[in-house]
């Protein structure tokens, strides 16, 4: 009996390892993730600490006095090590040590303060103006646009600043880059009018797609049932094609087909059509288009499983309905079909979690367009956070996205155990230890 | 109706599984078709209704030539061996289906099948799935469907082969008591000598495509055209001995010899075919042998017996004997039912 | 089939409703091998120079064609060993083998089967980032072999449960372990389900584009679906015949594989793929 649990365990160790790592953790994650404000500018481990011109203004929005303010904008100057460095390469180490040795740690409120001071240099005088005023600038200690790595040494620059203490917490806040916890995006999501237009597009999608499929599926099915082997054979190995090219190929040949160089335009141009782009001109013709691809590619598994579902039917069965006076259409409708019933709900459910998941077709074909025309929940969920134009990636927000398919995901799961016929499939191993 | 086989040809690629082959079936009569399975008895049926093509000669219902019709413009009733009720319909859905398809009106549909119902005996049952009836209802179910149509002729492949026996004792009768009722022309596709000669008028008997005989079963059985139909009709199976022909008179292998006033003077060997219920005590003495095998039937008991050259004879011998394995006996023959077939298996 | 139906008006039907596809599979064939003038699809001249991404030198800022192929192949290779050897135990140890949780292991095993890849995507970019493999082949062929994980221990359970359990049965009362019943009993039974899964793996691998792109999309790590897409989103030039030669070049042993082994992979396909 333990031997037999040791075994069964390190045969599952590799699967259970990986499914730990890029399923249950990724699951885990993108919860998580879904209530962080996440994003390229964040940065995905910690943040920094720096305060821009927008973040100027955000204070002051937040109702920062203007005196702070001021303070916070305007540099100050300040005799440190680092300008000291910097005058000794400009000006040679004798001025840098001088300069130490006068002004360290110096603080000057004003260019003409900071310029005064190096006028006193007396051994190495830094004669022209326009030096004098370039040196200054070395010593320019600005909190603006300073990066700090942690938020102490943030506090001591604005301490040194001679920020007043009580406007720290309100000033520290903003300045963190990183990312935070929130429930922005959800709030986000409910609140913006894309994702209605999403959430419609996935619904057109979803059901033009899956009515394509199941349709198109069931008459392939049928119709090659009824035909001999040899070109039966043939009609199925055409619409197998699709399923078994890689996608990028097979969009290419629908881009081919669809484009204003294309076939179709090239061949309407014969009778005096103009060539348009038939997949992108208006987004009727991209969601035709965007059907039409999906469709021919989801069809083949409708096509596979129903014609083997028919296959199953015993022969008796159709022979009797043949003596019995059916016609072909009677046969389809009163024999066929109802011995299909349970492949087609199989079908349906099944797609309809691929299709409600899937935007590989529609990215490759119309990336969403025309406009955001055909950009569906999924595909929105990876534009947000993965591949978006303004170069911005919002994991966080497309982190929200994909948690509503997450739970889509569960509940259909859940759906299928009722398929598989679970019971079954858990049966005791016949030899017990 | 009559229906009429002329030279009917069926080939499955290559392969002619039937060569012109002739059959008349008469009005309101049951036919069996029996033989051995591969025999082309399916093969036959499955063309009279449509499902095969023909490929060559001619199928008449009555007076038309149905060769080139579709099974839906032949009207014929099938009882398929499983029956091939449709699972997804109840027993009524099954049975008025055929004139669901022709589009019959509901109110006519609903008398028939009640009608029909009545007759088979299923009027309880309508609402059942195939799934909750057992075989002998799904039998009747299927009989029921078949017979919906008032069709021109009933064919019923092997119906009872998937019956235990007790049921197919008892839907034998059923089946013929209904074809009675109705009258219907009846071809029934069968392997099992029992069923074709209990319940048919003539028995067409085939072997390789062909029929080897077509006959009322009494005849049949009684009066054999050749060896094959002798040894296929009759369980247990008959035996046969090799004679020498001289002076008209038959010398078995074993020494005994038979009167034989009636067979040709020119036929040197003869084989006799001896059915175990024609060898037994009670037909006097003179062939000897040892009892090497006593199988006991119940009612009956059947022996398998040595004659003294080593050739088996078998008898059947009601129960009661107390004969133990390796009993000498000395039993007769019933010279009135002997078989005399010619060295190629024809009848002499 | 009985003979009761006629066939042609099906093929006719048929034949025009595949007509946009067998349009498209001729003319890929077609256009690969000759050009024809503009304005027109008839072709004109037969030629092998829309091939010459093969030989001529890389454009800067593109990948080595061979590069890229052979990132392909090792790829697709790796992903398909990966998924049948991990497939090969586990579903095992699922079919076969009594251990405390085996129901639950079995329902999630369901569930994630039916899990989208979206919905991870987003999250395994970001643990790659963090743990350094972000951009690199090996990052994606470990999330690639691990997503297609539940559907080849799925596929491979199926067939394990068609191993009669007498063979096994036998072989532990011949005294044999479960591990030897396992690997020379059983595992040869099973050799057709694992040779189908590797098919199926390999082709998964090699069409494979969005994974890819995310998590891989500089050069070095450039597969040949990434590479075309690439090719074709630069709108400098829309050169169909090189996208289709390119694509021909792609697809070759994809169509070669399906051209062999056809039956397996409508099997295989038919027990569950997604999409």
């Amino acid at each position: 009996m333990k031997n037999f649990n040791w075994l069964a365990l390190g045969f599952l160790a590799p699967a259970l390892i990986v499914i730990t790592v890029f399923f249950l953790a990724p699951v885990i994650l993108t919860g998580i993730f879904s209530f962080t404000s996440m994003s390229t500018s964040t940065g995905v481990t910690g943040g920094e600490y720096l305060l821009n011109q927008s973040g100027i203004r955000a204070l002051a929005d937040k109702g920062l006095n203007t005196a702070t303010l001021d303070q916070l904008k305007n540099a100050g100057y300040v005799v440190d090590e680092k300008g000291l460095a910097a005058l000794a390469e400009r000006h040679g180490v004798a001025t840098a040590t001088e300069m130490r040795k006068l002004h360290e740690n110096g603080q000057f409120s004003s260019r003409r303060d900071m310029e005064r001071a190096l006028k006193s240099l007396k051994a190495n005088k830094i004669r022209s103006t326009k030096d004098r005023k370039a040196a200054a600038e070395l010593f320019k200690h600005s909190l603006l646009n300073e990066r700090f790595p942690t938020e102490s040494k943030f506090r001591t620059a604005i301490t040194e600043g001679g920020i007043p203490l009580e406007d720290h917490e309100l000033i520290v806040t903003q300045a963190y880059t990183g990312w935070v916890w929130t429930v922005d995006n959800v709030k986000l999501l409910f609140s913006l009018p894309s994702t209605l237009r999403y959430a419609g597009n996935t619904l057109i999608y979803v059901t033009l797609t899956l009515m394509f499929n199941i349709g198109f599926g069931l008459f392939l099915a049928i119709s090659t049932f009824y035909l001999p082997a040899k070109s039966a054979s043939t009609f199925r190995a055409i619409w197998f094609l699709p399923r078994i090219l890689p996608p990028v190929m097979y969009v290419l040949l629908w881009k081919w087909l669809t484009w204003d160089t294309g076939f179709i335009a090239t061949t309407l141009s014969w009778i005096g059509v103009a060539p348009i782009n038939w997949m992108l001109d208006t987004s009727t013709h991209a969601w035709v288009v965007v059907v039409l691809i999906n469709g021919s590619f989801g069809a083949s598994l409708g096509m596979i499983l129903f014609s083997s579902a028919i296959k199953a039917i015993p022969s008796s069965i159709l022979y009797a309905s043949e003596v019995d006076g059916a016609n072909r259409w009677q046969q389809v409708r009163y024999i066929i079909l109802p011995h299909l019933r349970w492949p087609i709900l199989f079908i349906t459910s099944y797609q309809t979690l691929s299709l409600l998941t899937s935007f590989e077709h529609i990215l490759l074909s119309t990336e969403g367009g025309p406009g955001r025309a055909t950009e569906v929940w999924s595909l929105a969920a990876y534009h947000i956070a993965l591949d978006n134009y303004g170069g911005n990636l919002q994991y966080g927000l497309g982190a929200t996205f994909a948690v509503a398919l997450v739970i889509i995901g569960i509940i259909a799961s859940l759906f299928y155990l009722r398929f598989f016929n679970f019971n079954e499939m858990v049966a005791k191993p016949k030899i017990e230890g | 109706m009559q229906i009429t086989l002329q030279n009917f040809t069926k080939k499955f690629d290559d392969v002619t599984v039937i060569e012109n082959m002739n059959l008349e079936i008469k009005d309101g009569e049951m036919l069996a078709l029996l033989g051995p399975s591969g025999c082309g008895k399916s093969t036959t049926l499955f063309a009279i209704c449509g499902i095969h093509r023909v490929n060559g000669g001619k199928i008449l219902f009555g007076d038309q030539d149905v060769s080139d019709l579709p099974s839906q413009k032949r009207n014929v009733g099938v009882v398929f061996q499983s029956y091939a009720l449709y699972p997804h319909m109840n027993a009524y859905e099954n049975i008025a289906f055929p004139l669901k398809v022709r589009k019959d009106k509901p109110a006519d549909i609903k008398r028939q099948v009640h009608e029909i119902a009545k007759l088979t005996h299923i009027e309880e049952l309508l609402e059942r799935k195939p799934g909750q009836l057992s075989g002998g209802q799904q039998q009747r179910v299927a009989l029921a469907r078949a017979l919906i149509r008032k069709p021109d002729v009933l064919l019923l492949d092997e119906p009872l082969a998937n019956l235990d026996a007790k049921l197919r004792l008892e839907m034998r009768s059923e089946i013929r008591r209904i074809q009675l009722e109705t009258g219907i022309t009846a071809i029934l596709v069968t392997h099992d000598q029992v069923e074709a000669m209990s319940m048919c008028d003539r028995i067409a008997l085939m072997h390789d495509g062909k029929i080897v005989q077509l006959d009322k079963p009494s005849e049949m059985y009684n009066n054999p055209a050749n060896k094959f139909v002798a040894d296929f009709l009759g369980n247990p199976p008959i035996t046969f001995l090799d004679a020498e022909h001289k002076d008209k008179t038959l010398l078995l292998p074993n020494g005994h010899s038979i009167a034989s006033p009636n067979l040709n003077a020119a036929v040197k060997k003869v084989q006799v075919g001896i059915r175990p219920e024609c060898f037994g005590p009670q037909f006097g003495m003179g062939v000897k042998g040892v009892v090497k095998f006593i199988e006991k039937q119940g009612r009956e008991e059947l022996f398998d017996i040595q004659l003294t050259d080593g050739s088996i004879l078998r008898s059947i011998q009601a129960s009661g004997s107390d004969l133990e394995v390796g009993a000498d006996i000395d039993w007769g023959l019933s010279l009135d039912d002997l078989l005399f077939f010619d060295m190629q298996g024809e009848r002499l | 089939m009985s003979h009761n139906f006629r066939h042609w008006p099906i093929i006719t039907i048929l034949t025009i409703v595949s007509l946009p596809l067998i349009i498209m599979f001729a003319f890929q064939i077609i256009d690969t091998f000759t050009t024809h003038p503009i304005d027109s699809m008839i072709p004109n001249k037969v030629t092998f120079e829309q091939f010459s991404f093969l030989w001529d030198e890389a454009e800067t800022g593109r990948a080595n064609i061979w590069q890229v192929t052979l990132n392909t192949f090792i790829f697709a290779t790796t992903t398909a060993v990966v998924v049948c050897t991990v497939s090969m135990t586990t579903a095992y140890a699922l079919s076969r083998l009594n251990f405390p949780g085996r129901r639950y292991f079995l329902g999630g095993l369901i569930i994630l089967h039916a899990f989208p890849t979206v919905t991870l995507i987003i999250a395994i970019f970001l643990i790659l980032q963090i743990i350094g493999l972000y951009d690199t082949l090996l990052g994606v062929i470990m999330v690639k072999a691990a997503l297609e994980l539940p559907f080849g221990i799925w596929i491979m359970k199926g067939f394990y449960d068609n191993v009669p359990w007498e063979i096994e049965m036998a072989g532990v009362q011949d005294g044999a372990s479960r591990f030897t019943v396992w690997w020379k009993l059983v595992l040869p039974q099973v050799q057709p389900g694992i040779f189908a899964l590797m098919i199926f793996s390999f082709l998964s691998g090699w069409s494979e584009f969005l994974l890819p792109q995310v998590l891989a999309p500089g050069n070095d790590a450039q597969v040949l679906s990434t590479y075309m897409t690439a090719l074709i989103a630069d709108d400098t030039k829309i050169d169909f015949a090189l996208f289709k030669a390119v694509g021909m070049f792609y697809a070759l042993p994809v169509i070669a594989i399906y051209l062999i082994f056809q039956k397996k992979l409508m099997n295989i396909y038919g027990g569950g793929t997604k999409g």
